[in-house]
């Protein structure tokens, strides 16, 4: 199947660099500490941030630093087929951890100790690169919740096809048997958090690859920003200044 | 959602006494509503709920399946409700598994008919396409997202609204299909039929506390509450549906006053949410 066509373009009118239509929202949970919702095409995640508060489990506490838990949930009706156990399924699982090591590395955790930190991360509708928008979604919302973090972490995937470094795989490319790379980086502090990769692809294809993933996470980076700075200058003006 | 103090709860319960909720409503006086249609693009309908603080999301997906041997002249209906960690940390893993059955179930009984069938809020006679082979099966799922009290009532109008949203495509049946085998079908993806709602129910929940009964309570009302009666009552004043919960005993006669009680309001309530939903789907084709 012609992912890429010969005039270069995509199945959905992309050009193989372009990125798909990203939307964020604050505050959209109101009794969360913090919230946000993040669309990447038709992809829908909200996330919520529950802390820093007090340890559930006491056994878990530790002395030093902040305890960071993640849960990864899709809704019933997120995909094209309804699906029938929305939690607790191996993927499901594999995702809270992956957000959760990638969260927890930028987020100062040795200034909340003995506290707990929970990420929720609720996909509404799916349609590929769910764990790049539920990055960037715990992001905006850790930020809306006001905890101390080294750097925005903004995550992209990017993928091969019809010999094509692809930007920003929906579920159709993604699903198409070729690479498919997920990166997260700490845009300011220049430093990858996360990086995913199935199938195979030779080493030098794979640089390109991932330079193109980097552009996609700067490029979420700076909306990130302007999406925190419109929040600031809102929150200033209700205060009145 | 953290504990409330003595002075709290006095304020609270007094201020329903007196006919002055803790946002300055009156007791009868529900929040606004407000109702987004079209929310998931990859679902036959689907609608999005707020109530104040609490947002659900309520979605309907089409599938073709075979009608039960008891009634092969009517669809199937399944609705199901899942709390999501985003509306209070205490729903992750298996935390809200409790409070989504019993979403499900209270949910079930308003707007789907008894054993048989009979007496429901959703048409499921218009669903058949082949009497006793093809019909459709109707996968009704709630997300409750934020929750800040009167679920069970934002879950109904989501549903409502989702259902009006819901658009059945046509099914082109292959004539001369015999005996048992399966027609062929042929499902269209340009023309679709809207999906009638007249007849769905709205769900009115009535909380008491103290002495007084309150529409429309927030969670930290429900903490409060002693018992609380849920009604789904038609366009028509027809009693679709009735669940109590709560531990406190009520006498009989207050019941009756609760059913009447919301009659009236389910009536205002309808009201506004098909105006929500008119002005929903309007917006919708605009856009």
């Amino acid at each position: 199947m012609e992912y890429v066509s010969p005039e270069g373009l995509r199945l959905d009118g992309r050009r193989p660099m372009e990125m798909r239509q990203i939307r964020g929202e604050i505050g959209v949970v109101d009794k969360a500490d913090g919230s946000a919702v993040f669309e990447m095409g038709n992809t829908k995640v909200i996330a919520a941030v529950y802390g820093p508060r007090e340890v559930q489990n006491r056994s878990q506490q530790m002395n030093d630093r902040a305890l960071v838990r993640c849960e990864y949930t899709m809704a019933n009706f997120s995909t094209g087929d309804r699906m029938r156990k929305p939690k607790g399924d191996r993927r499901s699982t594999e995702i809270s951890l992956v957000i959760r090591q990638t969260m927890e590395a930028c987020i100062m955790t040795h200034l909340m100790p003995r506290t707990q930190i929970d990420i929720f991360v609720q996909v509404l509708q799916a349609d590929g690169g769910t764990r790049s928008a539920c990055i960037n979604a715990a992001t905006l919302a850790l930020s809306d919740a006001g905890i101390p973090m080294r750097d925005l972490v903004t995550s992209c995937s990017a993928g091969y096809l019809n010999s094509t470094p692809l930007l920003d795989l929906n579920y159709v490319e993604d699903s198409a048997g070729g690479a498919d790379v997920t990166l997260g980086i700490m845009p300011k502090l220049d430093k990858v958090t996360l990086l995913q990769m199935d199938a195979k692809l030779p080493l030098d294809i794979f640089e390109n690859v991932m330079q193109l993933a980097i552009e996609g996470c700067k490029a979420v980076a700076t909306y990130i920003r302007e999406v925190l700075l419109e929040n600031t200058k809102q929150l200033e003006y209700r205060r009145g200044t | 959602m953290v504990g409330l103090s003595i002075g709290e709860k006095h304020f609270i319960q007094g201020g329903i006494a007196q006919d002055i909720r803790s946002d300055g409503r009156k007791r009868l006086t529900p929040r606004p509503i407000n109702v987004k249609t079209g929310v998931i693009s990859q679902a036959n309908g689907s609608a999005r709920v707020r109530m104040g603080a609490t947002d659900v999301i309520a979605s309907v997906k089409a599938e073709l399946g075979r009608p039960t041997a008891l009634q092969p002249d009517k669809g199937k209906v399944f609705i199901n409700v899942d709390c999501s960690p985003t509306a209070a940390p205490m729903f992750e893993g298996r935390g809200g598994e409790e409070l989504s059955a019993e979403l499900s179930v209270a949910l079930r009984h308003c707007l789907l008919g008894g054993k048989s069938g009979s007496g429901a809020g959703i048409e499921v006679s218009s669903l058949v396409v082949v009497e006793g082979k093809i019909c459709w099966d109707l996968y009704i799922d709630g997300l409750v997202v934020s929750s800040d009290g009167n679920l069970l009532d934002a879950l109904g109008a989501a549903i409502k609204a989702a259902l009006s949203n819901t658009g059945i495509p046509r099914v082109n049946v292959a004539a001369g299909a015999s005996g048992d085998e399966q027609p062929e079908v042929d499902v269209s993806d340009e023309e679709f039929l809207q999906f009638d709602t007249s007849k769905v129910p709205a769900i009115v929940t009535l909380t008491k506390v103290g002495k007084h009964y309150i529409v429309d309570a927030t969670s930290e009302e429900e903490s409060q509450m002693s018992s609380a009666v849920s009604i789904s009552v038609n366009r028509q004043g027809h009693i679709c549906g009735l669940t109590k919960r709560g531990g406190a005993g009520l006498d009989p006669s207050i019941i009756l006053d609760m059913v009447s009680v919301a009659k009236t309001v389910s009536e205002q309530l309808i009201n506004t949410l098909d105006s929500q939903i008119a002005a929903a789907e309007a917006g919708e084709d605009e856009s």
